[in-house]
């Protein structure tokens, strides 16, 4: 896994509030748990500032002497600190248990998020991103961030009150020694400003690194055969180990920055304490008495260790911020191709109607009579332009062939009618509306689509057919199935329509798994038929008594056909043949031969010298 | 010591002393932290405070240390600045700690990483069909997160505690043996509970990791599947698919916390009552004056001291049980057997090929069946001669796919041999028969480089020259000049920003270039247009000779130059030949040969028609 396949977005900024404000937004579901959480972490502040006290008293009464400790008083001390070690007993369990609501749920909202907006991105975002890097956005990046956010908020509170509330009583008790134990604040700050910048940077490169061992991880199984065959296994551990030794480094390199972090923060808050020694003890008798010395002291101790806990959190924080930047980085994205806001008040608008028969969700008809291409062009990346100018009218009724040399725009020009890219330049209609003013998901599942690589779904044979629609019945599947003659390989096996296919598929055969999506698709019953080499890898003899099978099917609708077969598409209303992103010669099978031109050498070529073989033969 | 156990234990071997010298820098950065409050203490009590005030040995010990009380009197910055010396002192151990530990987890962690990775590049394919990608994917990330957290943090912390626990017993025995007894009568139901709590926490956690494993793959499968989703606009339906799993998962990560809830609230409250058992029973056979004040202060410090560790105990019990779970998870990868492993067991001694490589095959009634269902092959039989071409011909599903792969030694044949130049591959080292061979799988695997890098990737030390012929053969170069950035232009995630015509002739190019005994292209023009088709046959037939080839197709016209043909149906083979040989048979190859050839007719009128001038 090369480092720049991927598209990774760069992170620059520093602590960033806005971010955070983001992140916070889909903690607002969690808002009274988190405030419970809050309050916990006071109440356990407090008593456990309490629980000392009456202890220092049973024992003062104890050595002293001057109170009796008969068994009513310790009875009594007893009771007293039963009741307190019961509340705090009650609190951490509360506390614990609102966390865990606050981290399930916050990691379970962030995933469903992000996957509704995965469902969302077109298809240009997954050309460039690894299934890897995505994945680890959804687990580990999310449950990095998730899991922070209770303790987070219970140290937060916490720490700032504590900090807060002996602030205040080393000012009460003495202002100047407040003083010289503050003078630490500046340069704590300065460090951890320093810090801050170097922690974030490190954590990003963990986190990044950690999506490129996922994706390795990923690339590994699924091309575990390809590998075999090239007998690369050392050269790919070789590989893996540098992706390795880079989140090795990373992760040395954070945690080493935390190792001298923390130790500074400690060392500060008791050179601190020092500070106050050494001033409390030069003017003792002047301005404070040696009781008040001794008290601020006991402050003064206490005073670093809310700074070192939150100094701990500090650094977790940083590394959450990477982990939120990179989801926040997924869930900001704004899909290019999605409904208009137009569309979507035109869709609201029309669920206040009573669905009318013949109309679409988006409000215009329903059925597809035409598309057309209007000057379009196309380019994946810009300055390869894939399709220039391209013009085409085709009529539902009609099967349209598109042939040509590899590479040369079929498989584009069938993903830009099924809108998965959008044109350039030019527009693509609909009954004579711009596809861009009709609803994606209406015209989605209009399609019924096999792709160019079949892929079905781990699962069974019924269920990956049934995909094409859900409420379908069992004999619908098994008709689509005889439809396209897969019938026959599936009940020949054991398990018939139960047959587990692996995932992808990868327990059928290639041609089995073609048969399958084909059924997948018919049973659709779609409105834009398009089969992308659908039959590519099935052999001439089953192909043929597919094409019969569906023949009537296409009946009605529009279908596009792309394929090097003659057979496949030599009865297609009419044959496009295209070369290098244009249309360069059209018509029916026979006017093509007819002209002589492109379409017949590139038929001729295999056939002319087999002909004459074949004549010579016979 | 438990399978788990011990695979924990052998994965930190070569760290284990760097484990030891950062519990011994814990432990000293504890002490040291432990003296700095003392200071002031000292400082306070034995020199700021009047001088007939009764202070502690150990007190009036540290402030001689320091220079006695009249030095220290009139120079107070002194303990400041011990201080200071103390806590640079104990954050200097704590960076060693860090240090130690960070290196020392990471380095297991990155070693834990790699030969998960080249195990899984090993597992034969038997056990990567039945696999979900997903799951494993989290066991690779997730769980070896949830080690290197327990390796990072716990590790070093079970050092300290035990030390802490272990310690002020004696001390306290020599002092008061009635004191100790009721010091300690806690902890036994306390490590009782904490290790009921561990076996429940091991169980609700692997429920957990499980379910994390199935989301993962789920997740795994829409986004690999993700065009599939989009043709069918299928996105609500993986929506509620998802969020199932996401719910489960929800779910049963929610018990983990429950659980621990009960037992930290549990654990603290019998923590809470030990200590103030100390204290009671303290106080009152102080006031009975069974108990000297001093034992009963060392009594209260000491069961402060150690009832922290017992706590932290609970802690990384908690851990270890989460890191034993998930190193299970680990395991189950590791303790699958490798294609080599698995070698091994039938043949000590792998044979060598004979040289020079002639890549000459043969098949001998070979019959073979994925695991128990029915048979794939029946009884097949045929041979190959060196640098001769073999084609093979059958419907889907006869076991085309299957012969290829059961040559490569993806697995092996139930019964009968399978021979490359006269040795039994079986007897041969996987990697070595594979060498021999350079395939185009029925659906090419390109890896995330460049276009150069993927072809390049079978024979690394390919130069430029060799590059660009294996690139032109197989047609491909023309178009790969048209891109911007040439050679190299990034494929994208399994070479999805290229055609599939593309992509098919990247691999081709690819085992071309290997140079190899054998080349195997299982259906790897399907994509391709038939004038491309025709060149790139053409380009292929100058080198005969050079390789042995067995191509599978089905146009015939990718096959009818080969030698030999064989056509398949339902795994067995029902006719063999050359192409005019079965062109004059009857059978399927002369049925599908007159429906490719029945196009003609058209072609037929219009050749003949070709001779004349065009009327119209
Ligand atoms: N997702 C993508 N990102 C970038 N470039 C792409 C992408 N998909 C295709 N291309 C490029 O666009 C051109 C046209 O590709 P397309 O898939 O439409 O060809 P095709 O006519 O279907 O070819 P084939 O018969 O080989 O399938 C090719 O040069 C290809 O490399
Ligand atoms: N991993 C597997 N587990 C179980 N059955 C399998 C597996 N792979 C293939 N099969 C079955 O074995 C049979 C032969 O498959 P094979 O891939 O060899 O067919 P093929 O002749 O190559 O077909 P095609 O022309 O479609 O590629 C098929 O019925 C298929 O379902
Ligand atoms: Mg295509
Ligand atoms: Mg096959």
């Amino acid at each position: 896994m090369t480092d720049d396949a991927i598209h990774e977005e760069e992170y620059k900024s520093r602590l960033d509030l806005r971010l955070w404000k983001r992140v916070i937004q889909h903690a607002r579901p969690y808002a009274w748990h988190l405030v419970g959480l809050g309050l916990s972490g006071l109440a356990l502040a407090l008593i456990e500032a309490l629980l000392p006290l009456i202890t220092a008293w049973i024992i003062d009464a104890a050595t002293d002497g001057t109170v009796e400790v008969g068994e009513s008083n310790l009875m009594l001390y007893a009771g007293i600190y039963a009741v307190l070690v019961v509340s705090i007993c009650i609190i951490i369990w509360a506390f614990i248990i609102m966390a865990g609501k606050v981290a399930t749920g916050l990691a379970f909202d962030i995933r469903r998020k992000s996957f509704i907006k995965l469902q969302q991105l077109p298809f240009s975002y997954y050309d460039h991103r690894a299934v890897g890097w995505l994945m680890s956005r959804l687990t580990s990046d999310c449950t990095r961030l998730s899991s922070l956010f209770p303790w987070l908020t219970l140290d937060l509170v916490w720490g700032t009150f504590t900090l807060g509330s002996v602030t205040a009583v080393m000012f009460v008790l003495n202002w100047q020694l407040a003083l010289a134990v503050l003078t630490i604040v500046p340069p704590l700050t300065v460090i951890s400003v320093y810090f801050q910048h170097k922690l974030l940077h490190s954590s990003r490169a963990v986190r990044k690194a950690n999506s490129q061992l996922t994706a390795s991880f990923n690339e590994c199984i699924m091309g575990a055969r390809t590998t075999k065959t090239l007998v690369r296994e050392t050269e790919n551990l070789r590989e893996f180990d540098e992706t390795s030794g880079g989140m090795y480094r990373h992760s040395v390199r954070n945690a080493l920055q935390s190792a001298v972090y923390l130790p500074i923060v400690i060392s500060l808050g008791s050179i601190g304490a020092g500070l106050a020694l050494w001033r409390g003890g030069v003017s003792l008798g002047e301005s404070i008495t040696l009781g008040t010395l001794i008290a601020f002291m006991q402050y003064a101790a206490m005073f670093y260790i809310p700074i070192q806990e939150l100094a701990r959190r500090f650094t977790d924080v940083q590394m959450a911020q990477a982990a939120a930047e990179r989801i926040q980085g997924l869930l900001d994205t704004e899909p290019d191709i999605r409904d208009s806001d137009e569309v979507l008040a035109r869709i609201e608008e029309q669920k206040q109607h009573d669905p009318r028969p013949g109309i679409a969700i988006d409000g215009h008809a329903a059925r597809i009579e035409r598309i057309e291409f209007e000057h379009v062009a196309f380019a994946y990346k810009d300055g390869e332009a894939v399709l220039k100018d391209f013009d085409l009218t085709v009529r539902a009724g009609e099967t349209i062939a598109l042939v040509g040399a590899t590479g040369g725009g079929k498989s584009t020009i069938v993903s830009l009618v099924c809108r998965f890219y959008e044109p350039t330049e030019g527009r693509i209609l609909i009954n004579g509306v711009d596809y861009r003013e009709r609803s994606l998901h209406w015209l989605q599942s209009n399609l019924g689509m096999v792709l160019q690589s079949p892929h079905l779904f781990s699962g069974t044979i019924r269920d990956n057919i049934r995909y094409g629609r859900l409420d379908a019945s069992d004999e619908a599947v098994m008709e689509a199935a005889r439809l396209v003659n897969a019938h026959d390989f599936i009940t020949a096996s054991e398990n018939g329509y139960d047959t587990q296919v692996g995932e992808g598929g990868g327990r059928l055969s290639t041609g089995q798994k073609q048969l399958v999506s084909l059924a997948r698709a018919v049973l659709a019953d779609p409105q834009i038929f398009v089969m992308d080499e659908a039959t590519s890898s099935v052999d001439t003899e089953t192909e043929q008594l597919i094409q019969t099978g569906i023949e009537r099917m296409l009946e009605g609708r529009i279908s596009f056909v792309i394929a090097h077969r003659l057979s496949t598409i030599r009865g297609a209303d009419r044959i496009l043949v295209i070369d290098a992103g244009r249309i360069i010669e059209a018509g029916t099978h026979g006017e093509l031969i007819e002209r002589r031109g492109r379409y017949f050498d590139l038929y001729t070529s295999q056939f002319a010298k087999e002909r004459e073989e074949f004549v010579l033969q016979t | 010591m438990t399978g788990k156990g011990k695979l924990l234990w052998q994965i930190t071997k070569g760290q284990r002393l760097r484990y030891l010298s950062a519990i011994a820098a814990l432990i000293a950065a504890s002490c040291f932290l432990y003296l700095v409050p003392l200071i002031p203490t000292a400082v306070l009590n034995g020199v700021l405070a009047d001088a007939d005030e009764q202070v502690s040995p150990f007190m009036a010990w540290i402030v001689d240390v320091m220079g006695g009380r009249a030095f220290v009197i009139s120079h107070l910055w002194v303990p400041a600045a011990v201080i200071a010396a103390l806590a640079v002192t104990a954050g200097g151990f704590t960076y060693l700690r860090g240090r130690w530990s960070a290196i020392a987890s990471e380095s297991i962690i990155r070693r834990l990483r790699n030969r998960l990775y080249d195990h899984l590049q090993h597992l034969p394919c038997s056990y990567h069909d039945k696999a979900e990608t997903g799951d494993h994917v989290q066991r690779c990330t997730s769980d070896v997160e949830t080690v290197r957290l327990f390796l990072s943090m716990q590790i070093v912390e079970i050092g300290r505690a035990l030390v802490m626990l272990i310690v002020p017993i004696p001390l306290m025995y020599m002092l008061d043996a009635r004191m100790t007894i009721v010091s300690l009568v806690v902890i036994p139901p306390i490590v009782a509970f904490a290790l009921i709590f561990f076996t429940k926490v091991k169980s609700a956690f692997k429920d957990a990791d499980e379910a994390e494993g199935k989301m993962t793959s789920t997740l795994q499968e829409n986004l690999t599947g993700i065009r599939v989703v989009r043709a069918f606009a299928r996105q609500d339906f993986e929506t509620k698919k998802f969020q199932e799993k996401n719910a489960t998962h929800r779910g049963l990560d929610y018990r983990l916390y429950y659980l621990m809830a009960w037992y930290w609230a549990t654990s603290d409250f019998l923590c809470f009552t030990q200590k103030a058992l100390v204290v009671c029973a303290g106080a009152y056979w102080l006031w009975q004056g069974e108990l000297a004040v001093g034992t009963f202060y060392f009594f209260l410090s000491a069961v402060s001291m150690f009832i922290w560790p017992v706590r932290m105990m609970g802690r990384i019990l908690t851990d270890l049980g989460k890191a034993l779970v998930a190193l299970g998870r680990i395991e189950e990868i590791l303790t699958s057997q490798t294609e080599a492993q698995i070698d091994a067991q039938q043949v000590t001694e792998p044979a060598l090929l004979p040289e020079p490589r002639r890549g000459e095959i043969t098949f001998d009634h070979v019959r073979f069946a994925h695991g128990t269902s029915e048979d794939v092959l029946c009884d097949v039989s045929f041979r190959v001669e060196p640098g001769q071409t073999l084609a093979l011909l059958g419907p889907s599903g006869a076991g085309k796919s299957t012969i290829i792969h059961l040559l490569l030694r993806f697995y092996d044949a139930d019964a009968g041999t399978i021979r490359l130049d006269g040795a039994d591959i079986t007897q041969l080292d996987r990697m070595t028969v594979r060498r021999q061979i350079a395939s185009v799988l029925q659906e090419p695997f390109l890896y995330s480089k460049t276009i150069g890098e993927n072809i390049k990737i079978g024979r690394t030390t390919a130069n430029e020259d060799e590059t660009t012929e294996a690139a032109v053969t197989a047609c491909l170069h023309e178009s790969i000049e048209e891109f911007d950035k040439g050679y190299d232009t990034l494929v994208g995630e399994r070479g999805v920003t290229l055609s599939g015509g593309q992509r098919q002739r990247v691999a081709l190019a690819r085992a071309i270039l290997q140079k190899p005994a054998v080349l195997i292209l299982d259906d790897a023009l399907s994509a391709v247009d038939t004038e491309t088709e025709t060149l790139i046959i053409d380009a292929l037939r100058k080198r005969r000779g050079r390789h042995t080839t067995i191509v599978i197709a089905h146009r015939l016209s990718t096959l009818r130059h080969a030698d030999h043909v064989i056509v398949l149906d339902q795994g067995r083979i029902v006719q063999t030949g050359t192409h005019e040989k079965l062109v004059a048979e009857e059978g399927r190859y002369r049925r599908l040969w007159s429906i490719q050839t029945s196009l003609q007719e058209d072609f037929g009128k219009q050749l003949t028609s070709a001779a004349h001038p065009r009327t119209q």
